[in-house]
Order: structure tokens, then sequence, then C-alpha cells
């Protein structure tokens, strides 16, 4: 069997790197609010949809159609917040209520856009200029470039955000400890809405990069929020390396069962490599690294 | 001398369980208190309540006369931040850090409120100057630092506030003698200014003499609470 070791890190960075604007997200969400978001591959469906009617009624223009995908995503996000986390964070039972209500809202949300869309799926207009360049043996077109390089930009951007500026310390802070991060005064509320914004805006922008290949549909969100969770499970939730980490890996692994097995057994490969990593490391990979909450 | 903490008719628990049974408690600015009392009777549920972190709670809580108490059946925490920028600062048991993040991390999260925070850096100097060993850990994540040091931290995180009313949870828990005593002197150094300082402990050894005066909890009820004298205490010990 060959291997063509080009195409392979080609699609290996492509896929880890929207896997990472994913998963990060949900682990974020888990360790900061400590809710699984079951929403968030409905935020997904709803940003294409956002970016799609800007499509149609504003402009083309790539960056105006992913402005529109990333903005849809930011409220979408804070609009889960307000519903699932606002009123119940404080209530007996949270995890599991949260986990209901992000499920409703995901569920509902999918028939609303069924009802408001229709069943057809729907294309954006090209948001990188077509053609392409040849890596080695293999040929990249600018749309996958456009993709790799937007989500490693905005991760390393959000990253550093959170670490230097004064939101990100009370995120990161919520992220180790609620009760403490309120006792030095920061809002659990309004920063979890500003962590909901912040996740909901990179599952927009992982949305509008992958419109080329999850097209724009009600139940677009579903195969997202599953690789989203499994990265995140992977890379033990709450840990950003960790996450980027089981990314880059789970993409490997797609990108060699595609290229020698073939793509229905992607699925298939990639459950494996989770069931493997979480019986040598219940924790995930990095969920020794860094003490998360419990 | 004005009034920083009025406490009156206090309640407060978890679920069906009651801890505080009415309790009135004032503390005038300046003073140093020490609340002493056993395991189990209630110090560290008088300091949350004051934080709004009890299960429920009933009764007048004023910070600086301002009201921050109330009725609370539900929602432990809900309303801690607000009570907190408006001038406390709990310093609670177990420290409640953030182990992932350095001592720095700390220290510039104590000083949230947008005052502090651009205060923070001539806040952290003076802070270092309290507890000078964390100047070298400073890059340190406090998941690994020892229990002194984190005990350090927790109080240095709640001291960058600038807060009016400092409530300080057993300093000295599951400390060596020597350490605890080095911790409470640091807390004695501590310029007060127009704020107070309430130190919840079981050993009364560990505050005698360093204090304005000692109030007792016992089973829920607070004695010498309202009188400011000693000798409600004498031939306790």
């Amino acid at each position: 069997m060959h291997i063509d070791f080009y195409y392979l890190a080609v699609t290996t960075v492509t896929l880890a790197s929207i896997y990472g604007l994913l998963a990060v997200g949900i682990s974020i969400i888990w360790s900061s609010l400590g809710m699984i978001n079951m929403a968030h591959g409905f935020t997904f469906a709803v940003s294409g949809y956002g970016a799609w009617l800007v499509a149609q009624n504003v402009s083309t223009n790539g960056v105006v159609v992913l402005a529109g995908g990333v903005l849809t995503g930011m409220l979408s996000g804070a609009v889960i917040g307000g519903l699932a986390f606002v009123p119940l964070y404080d209530k007996p039972n949270f995890a599991v209520r949260s986990l209901i209500a992000t499920l409703a809202i995901a569920l509902f949300g999918s028939q609303c856009l069924l009802w408001a869309f229709g069943p057809r799926v729907k294309a954006l207009p090209p948001i990188f200029p077509t053609g392409g360049f040849k890596f080695g043996t293999a040929s990249v077109s600018y749309d996958r470039l456009g993709a790799i390089v937007c989500s490693i930009v905005l991760l390393l951007a959000m990253l550093a955000w959170m670490k230097r500026s004064r939101r990100g310390l009370e995120i990161r802070a919520m992220m180790q400890n609620p009760e403490g991060a309120a006792l030095v005064g920061v809002g659990l509320r309004s920063t979890a809405i500003a962590v909901m914004m912040m996740t909901g805006g990179l599952a927009g922008l992982a949305a509008v990069l992958l419109s080329r290949t999850y097209f724009i549909s009600p139940f677009a969100g579903a195969i997202p929020l599953v690789k989203g969770i499994i990265v995140a499970l992977a890379g033990g939730l709450g840990s950003l390396a960790g996450a980027l980490i089981a990314a880059a890996l789970l993409g490997l692994v797609e990108a060699l069962t595609a290229v020698g097995l073939g793509g229905r057994f992607v699925l298939i490969t990639q459950f494996l490599v989770i069931i493997i990593i979480l019986l040598i490391r219940p924790r995930g990979i990095a969920g020794m690294l860094e003490r998360t909450r419990e | 001398m004005s009034e920083v903490l009025r406490i009156e008719n206090l309640s407060a628990g978890y679920g069906a369980l009651g801890v505080l049974h009415n309790i009135d408690f004032t503390v005038q600015a300046g003073e140093r208190i020490g609340i002493i009392g056993l395991n189990g009777h209630g110090k560290s549920t008088l300091l949350r309540a004051i934080a709004g972190l009890t299960g429920w709670q009933s009764g007048s809580i004023k910070l600086n006369g301002v009201e921050i108490g109330g009725i609370r059946s539900q929602g432990p925490g809900r309303f801690t931040h607000q009570i907190v920028r408006q001038g406390l600062a709990l310093m609670p048991q177990g420290d409640a850090l953030f182990h992932g993040l350095t001592v720095a991390d700390h220290l510039d999260s104590g000083a949230y409120t947008r005052r502090a925070w651009r205060e923070r850096v001539r806040r952290r100097e003076r802070m270092l100057e309290v507890f000078p060993p964390l100047a070298k850990l400073l890059s340190v994540p406090v998941g690994r630092l020892s229990g002194g040091e984190r005990r350090m931290v927790s109080l240095a995180r709640g001291l960058m506030a600038d807060a009016s009313l400092l409530l300080i949870d057993e300093p000295s828990l599951g400390l060596a003698p020597k350490i605890s005593k080095g911790l409470i002197e640091a807390l004695m150094r501590i310029d007060l200014g127009n704020g107070a300082m309430v130190i919840a402990e079981q050993n009364l050894s560990r505050l005698e003499g360093a204090m304005t005066r000692l109030v007792t909890l016992h089973a829920g009820k607070l004695k010498g609470g309202a009188a400011a004298n000693m000798g409600l205490l004498g031939g306790h010990h």
C-alpha cells in the first residue's frame, strides 16, 4: 500500500485544526460552566444558516460571510447560555439538568431550522479564491489553506487573549474553581455568557470553514458535535492543550483511515483509538497533567 | 468609629439543617475580632453567610451600611461576586485556589475590581512585603506549592482587593505551629485603615493577645458579640 505523505499531512492538519475549534469550545464550556453542551452542534448548524443568509442578502465577500457565521455562532452561544446556564447553575444536579436543557435546545432548534429553511442542503459561496498550489506531491487548494490558517490564527488569538486579558483571567479562574472565582468578584453568569459567545464564535467559524465538506442543513451539527465531544474527551475534558493534541491525533487517524481503508471506516477507527486512549488514561491525554474540575 | 458590619437576627444553614440561630454581631472600623468555636459550631457558616454562600439564610447583614443579606432559600453564591465588589474579602477554609494558575495569576485575580486592577502591580509588591516567600514563586502553578505557601497565596489574593471587611477562616488549619504563628503575625501587621478583620479559629491560644476582642460561637449562637470587651472570655480557657 502506497501512502502519500504530503497528502496525509495536509489532510491531518486540516482536520486537526477544525476538530480543534470544536473540541476546544466543548472543553472550555465543560470546565468553566460544568456543562456538556449538547447544543454545540446546533450552534454549528445555525451559524451555517447565518452565513448563508449573509451571503444571500448582504454580500458574497468571503470575509463578510465568515463574519456572519462567527457572529451567528456567538449569538447562538449566548442564547444557549442564557437558557441552560443562567437559570439552572445554582440548582441541584446542574450537570444533568444542563445536559437535558442543551439537548432540548438542540432538538428544538434543529426542528426550527427545518421548519424555516426546509430539508434541502445549502452551499456557501467560496470563501477563499479558487485554485491552489503544489505542496510536495499533494495539491492544496486555497480553500484548505484558508481553513487551516483561519482556525489556527483564531485559536492562537483566543489562547493569547485568555492568557493576557482580565476577562481571560476570569474565565481561567472559573475553569479552575467557580467558588474561588466568585470570591474574588467574578460574576459567574456574565463570565459564562462570555464563554458561550467565545466558543459559539469558534463553532461558527468551523461551520463556515467546513461548509464545503458538511453542507448547511438543519442537522449538519450532529457529526461535528460527536467528533468535538470525543476529541475533547480523549484530550481530557477541560484541558486545552489536551484537546489540541487529541485533535491532531484523531485528524491523523481519520486521514490514515481514509487513505488506507476507505472513508466509511473513519468513525470506527476513531472510536477504537479513543477507547484505547481512555483505557490507558481514563482522564484523557492531559487529564493527569492538569487538575481540572472533578 | 463607623460600623463596617452589622448583622441582625441572622439564621443560616444548608437544606434541612439550621447551623446559625438568630445571630447579632457588629464589627467597627479598625477592629480585629477573633471568633472562637469548636468544629461544627458554625464559624465557617457565619463567614460564608456574610458572603452569601450558605444554602439558605434569613436576617439582615449590612456591609458599610448597605444591605447584603435578606431572605434567600436557594442559589448559594448567586450574589457573592456583588457582595465581594462592595468590599468583602473571604479567605475560606480549603483556600478555594485555582490549581493550574500561577501565584502571579492569583494575585492579579484578587485585584479584580477595576480600581484594584489598575493598581495591581503596586499592590502585588505590597503583598510580597507581607509574604516574602511568595516573591520567588510568582510563576509557579499553585498546585505545586506546599500547604503553608498555598495559605499565603489565599491570604494574599484576599488582601489584594483592599476590601473593607476581611474574613479569614482558620488561617492556621493544617499548618505546622511555627508557620501558622508567622502567618498570624503577618496578618496582624496589615494596616486596616477604615476596614476591619474577622478571624475564625478553633484554637484560642493562637489569637490570644493579638485581637481587639474575641467572641465565641457555640451551637450556632454567639457570645460576646455585642460587648467590646475580653472579660466575657475570662476563665473560659
